[in-house]
């Protein structure tokens, strides 16, 4: 595998997630290393959000493991690991204008998961932390005694980041932390995210529906379509080398700021009808190290030809 | 470029993220934004006189509907408006002016104590109900069955197994009149229960107590104003319309319901008689009303700035 020696924080195993009778994800295998950024990518709808939300104990799984440290954490946990867990694995969500409470304040909605454990020893141990997590996103003390309304997207962001930060996690979900954002601070953002991540040590599940983005903070991207995932692969690897149709065609509707290609560039269309999967039915398979990808025997055998010219 | 127009700037970024606005206070807004309506502020003295006079009045004069000191002298009956007899008296020579506000008041005591317990338990229960899906199963069932039941029906039945009487009225009134308003609650719960901040918080570990008290409720102050503010009135109307029907209070208790009823058989010779307990009952229920709904407006924070 070539990455043995790296220490998996998250492992999720043959994951299923069901809607009542609606099958939202399957089939979902794919481990997180300590210190990594890790992107879901897909479209709207394709179980990208759902997969983050498991991992957050937020939506119950039908079938299948998800593993954080090595504990399995899809089921009903103890009074001690729920409070570990929480600590340890935080959410940073899309929409800053619905993701805090307009009824509280800042110094509530930063200080609410501290408060929850009480996971200080006195009050001035507590508006230390929450100033000093107030900082570290670049938001000044005194907006403590005030109400996100009187912020802007982008500080609104930031305290969402605060809030995650003030538990000290050592993973963090970050669910389109940007796609809300106007695209002048998407960058001030990313940055926040990228700097806090080499302070701290953070790992990333970063979820995204554009591959442009990802592209620069991640270490590894995995392609999701229709709750299925259908490449996996490191970063760079998935930009040179994609196989999959739909990871192709990903690819190249992103746009390019130049009107003369853009306008003569070829778009894939991925339809799903590439596949023949009546007989032989398709598995996740590694095709070069790392790189793994949802085939069938043919379309393995064809993907490996394909590796070896390109 | 080299033009002595233009300068260099520098950016301080911790100035950059400084607010100017002052900051906000959500009840002091509530207030500046009530206060700003003047037919509201009239309305509002307007009631404060009402209640104030409702409470006291009756303890001066000494109104008892068990006791008509003058219903010998045929001389006192149906006086006309004078400066002594405000309303005049009616065929049994009581002062109508003492009478309007003993029966005010029992109004204003059984609105205010019913749309009290009401909303109280309505608001718990519904917010607790908007939550649980396992409830929900449970409580939409028992809305569908008692709901299905006309209101003042069940608090005629529920009178006449209790017998009447003012605390009577008021259990009568409050044993199923709490779920109409639980029933609303539960929806707005519904409606705010999923939306992301609250996403965040069982992320955060929030129990489900704090997370009704600090991230639900406080969204629904509009809509409980809201609620009240129809409650009071239409409780009182209740009141009215059961002991107009002669099924309401007993006999004891001043009522403005009953006045109307016996009033009204002096429609035509003595008019003023009728109008002055339905006027003050009028007065009294718009004002309630509109006060309510600015108060309802005020607290939605949306209006304010």
């Amino acid at each position: 595998m070539g990455t043995e020696k790296k220490e998996v924080l998250v492992s999720i195993r043959d994951l299923e997630i069901k809607f009542d009778e609606y099958v939202a994800v399957s089939n979902v295998n794919f481990d997180i290393y300590k210190g990594e950024t890790f992107s879901l990518v897909g479209e709207s709808g394709s179980g990208k959000t759902t997969i983050g939300r498991a991992l957050m104990r937020i939506h119950e799984t039908s079938k299948g493991d998800i593993f954080f440290k090595g504990k399995k954490i899809n089921q009903k946990v103890g009074a001690r690991l729920h409070k570990e867990l929480i600590k340890k694995m935080q959410m940073i969500f899309q929409d800053p204008a619905a993701s805090l409470n307009e009824r509280a304040t800042i110094d509530y909605i930063v200080s609410e998961g501290l408060r929850n454990f009480r996971l200080y020893k006195n009050e001035t141990e507590r508006q230390q932390k929450v100033r000093e997590a107030l900082l570290s996103v670049g938001l000044l003390p005194e907006h403590l005694t005030r109400y996100p309304h009187e912020f802007s997207g982008g500080q609104r962001q930031r305290i969402g980041i605060a809030r995650a930060m003030v538990m000290e996690p050592e993973f963090i979900v970050a669910d389109e932390p940007i796609s809300a954002l106007d695209v002048s601070i998407r960058a001030q953002v990313l940055n926040l995210l990228k700097k806090l991540q080499q302070e701290k040590e953070l790992t990333y599940l970063f979820i995204a529906h554009d591959l442009s983005v990802v592209r620069f903070i991640s270490d590894r991207i995995a392609v999701i379509h229709k709750g299925k995932i259908v490449e996996l692969a490191e970063a760079e690897e998935l930009f040179l080398n994609p196989l999959h149709p739909y990871t192709k065609s990903l690819l190249s509707a992103i746009p390019i700021p130049d009107p003369r290609l853009e306008k003569n560039k070829k778009l894939v269309v991925y339809t799903g009808e590439e596949h023949d999967y009546s007989e032989d039915l398709p598995k996740w398979k590694e095709i070069k190290a790392g790189h793994f990808v949802w085939a069938n025997d043919a379309e393995e055998k064809r993907y490996r030809m394909q590796m070896k010219i390109g | 470029m080299q033009d002595s127009r233009f300068e260099f700037v520098t950016v301080d970024a911790r100035v950059a993220e400084e607010i100017e606005a002052p900051s906000y206070s959500y009840w002091q807004s509530v207030s500046k934004q009530f206060f700003k309506k003047k037919s509201t502020v009239i309305l509002l003295l307007l009631m404060v006189v009402i209640i104030l006079v409702a409470l006291i009045q009756p303890e001066l004069s000494g109104y008892d509907p068990m006791n008509s000191p003058n219903i010998n002298r045929p001389e006192m009956r149906f006086r006309g408006i004078s400066l002594q007899y405000p309303y005049g008296t009616d065929g049994v020579g009581n002062s109508v002016w003492d009478v309007v506000w003993a029966g005010t008041r029992t109004s204003l005591l059984v609105g205010f104590i019913v749309a009290c317990i009401n909303t109280s338990i309505g608001v718990v229960v519904g917010a607790v109900w908007g939550f649980s899906k396992a409830i929900d199963k449970v409580m939409i069932e028992v809305f569908n069955i008692i709901s299905s039941v006309p209101y003042i029906l069940i608090v005629t039945v529920l009178l006449y197994t209790f017998g009447r009487g003012f605390w009577q009225l008021i259990l009568a009134m409050c044993l199923t009149g709490w779920l109409s308003t639980a029933y609303f609650i539960r929806t707005q719960v519904m409606i705010i229960r999923d939306r992301e901040y609250n996403l965040a918080s069982s992320c955060l570990g929030t129990p489900m107590l704090r997370l009704v008290s600090r991230n639900i409720l406080p969204y629904l102050l509009s809509v409980i104003m809201t609620n009240v503010s129809l409650e009071i009135p239409a409780a009182i109307s209740t009141e009215v319309t059961l002991s107009f029907l002669g099924i309401g209070l007993n006999v004891a208790v001043p009522s403005l319901g009953r006045m109307i009823n016996q009033y009204a058989n002096y429609f035509n010779g003595y008019p003023h008689l009728f109008w002055a307990p339905v006027l003050t009952l009028a007065l009294v229920t718009i004002s309630l009303y509109v006060i309510g709904q600015t108060l309802a407006d005020a607290s939605d924070p949306r209006t304010h700035r």
